[in-house]
């Protein structure tokens, strides 16, 4: 291979900004950008992966407005039964009407809430009607109540579903983790 | 078009090269983000297990029928200043312990926490001196009554029953160990 008279080269260190900014689209801002495959696709991963971690199909339940559930540490998995919500102003079963909070609280004494006794009482009565009597029933009713309904209205809700068959009550709360430090 | 390279090549031979699409590659990614953003649950919703059918369930095994009556605690949270527990056995009194109402508050967006520290750990200290259910292989809970007056906001019969429940067991099932709630929880209706 002969040897060549080496042609006109740029040197690293000499600083020929107006060079490079022609290379790179004639002084405007150049139309082409490059993306790293490689991160983006890195990100991407432990993005899904993430995610996947953290999915869960469990404690998916519907909040309905105006009720805001306290938070608690100490809980158990959501399970599957009716829910009986409770605000400020009235009682729902699985979005039915079922009572006044208000009625409640002025009364101030606990008492059995006949819509809703005879609405659990339904559920009760379906629910044989669909199992028959192969399977005992589970009598679980889960209770979405407002962090600020007064004790009273708990109370009375509590001893109506015991009345209506439904004795196993649940409490529905926010789970958070476990404080390190009490 | 972008590849991710393995290997080189040689002669006729089958090539040891391969490729992996980078476009559709990405697009399962995405789709798979996507998906997982949209049905993700960020708030994770619970329960706390409270049961009306006291003093319980029947019991299957008149044999087994104990001689010892059940002891109970009774919480009472009416007062302002302080939480009574009382173990009751029978109409007995067996044991009356105050705790200071010291309670923790802390603000959690729209929801403030309430937590009793202090009555989780005496009732931890109480369980160990009189609860009855320590045994791994028994089945069932010691009892807590709650006693709270009608005004009592729903967050703090919460906390308490929360703070009831950091009491644990070891609870041993076809030779698989658990930690269980050493209470089941039920409320005084006066």
């Amino acid at each position: 291979m002969p040897v060549q008279k080496p042609g006109r080269r740029l040197f690293h260190f000499i600083p020929l900004d107006f060079v490079r900014r022609k290379v790179s689209g004639g002084g405007n801002r150049a139309v082409v950008a490059s993306l790293s495959l490689t991160s983006m696709i890195d990100f991407l991963v432990v993005t899904v992966v993430f995610l996947l971690m953290s999915f869960s199909a469990s404690g998916d339940l519907p909040r309905p407005k105006g009720v805001t559930v306290p938070k608690a540490e100490n809980t158990l998995d959501m399970l599957e039964a009716p829910v009986v919500s409770i605000n400020g102003s009235q009682i729902l079963v699985d979005g039915l009407s079922a009572g006044n909070t208000r009625a409640i609280e002025e009364s101030d004494r606990l008492q059995k809430i006949e819509e809703l006794f005879n609405l659990l009482k339904n559920k009760r009565e379906m629910w044989a009607r669909i199992h028959g009597n192969d399977k005992p029933f589970p009598g679980v009713v889960v209770l979405q109540v407002d962090q600020e309904v007064k004790a009273i209205v708990v109370k009375s809700v509590f001893q109506t579903s015991a009345y209506a068959g439904f004795p196993n009550i649940s409490f529905m709360v926010d789970s958070i983790t476990k404080a390190s430090g009490k | 078009m972008a590849g991710v390279d393995v290997g080189g090549s040689s002669g006729k031979r089958r090539t040891v090269d391969s490729e992996v699409n980078m476009i559709p590659f990405i697009d399962l990614l995405l789709v798979t983000i996507a998906f997982l953003l949209i049905t993700a649950v960020w708030t994770h919703m619970a329960r706390i297990n409270a049961d009306a059918q006291v003093p319980g369930k029947p019991n299957e095994d008149p044999l087994k029928l104990e001689d010892v009556k059940p002891k109970y605690l009774h919480i009472e949270m009416r007062g302002e200043e302080k939480f009574v527990l009382i173990w009751k056995q029978g109409e007995t009194v067996v044991n009356t312990v105050d705790v200071p109402r010291k309670e923790v508050k802390i603000q959690q967006g729209r929801v403030e926490v309430i937590r009793f520290p202090d009555l989780g750990d005496k009732i931890q200290e109480e369980w160990k001196t009189n609860g009855q259910h320590a045994n791994a292989s028994d089945p069932v809970a010691d009892q807590a009554v709650l006693h709270t007056d009608n005004k009592t906001e729903y967050k703090y019969i919460i906390a308490v029953i929360d703070a009831l429940y950091g009491t644990k067991r070891d609870r041993t099932v076809n030779g698989k160990t658990e930690k269980i709630p050493a209470f089941n929880v039920t409320f005084s209706i006066n």
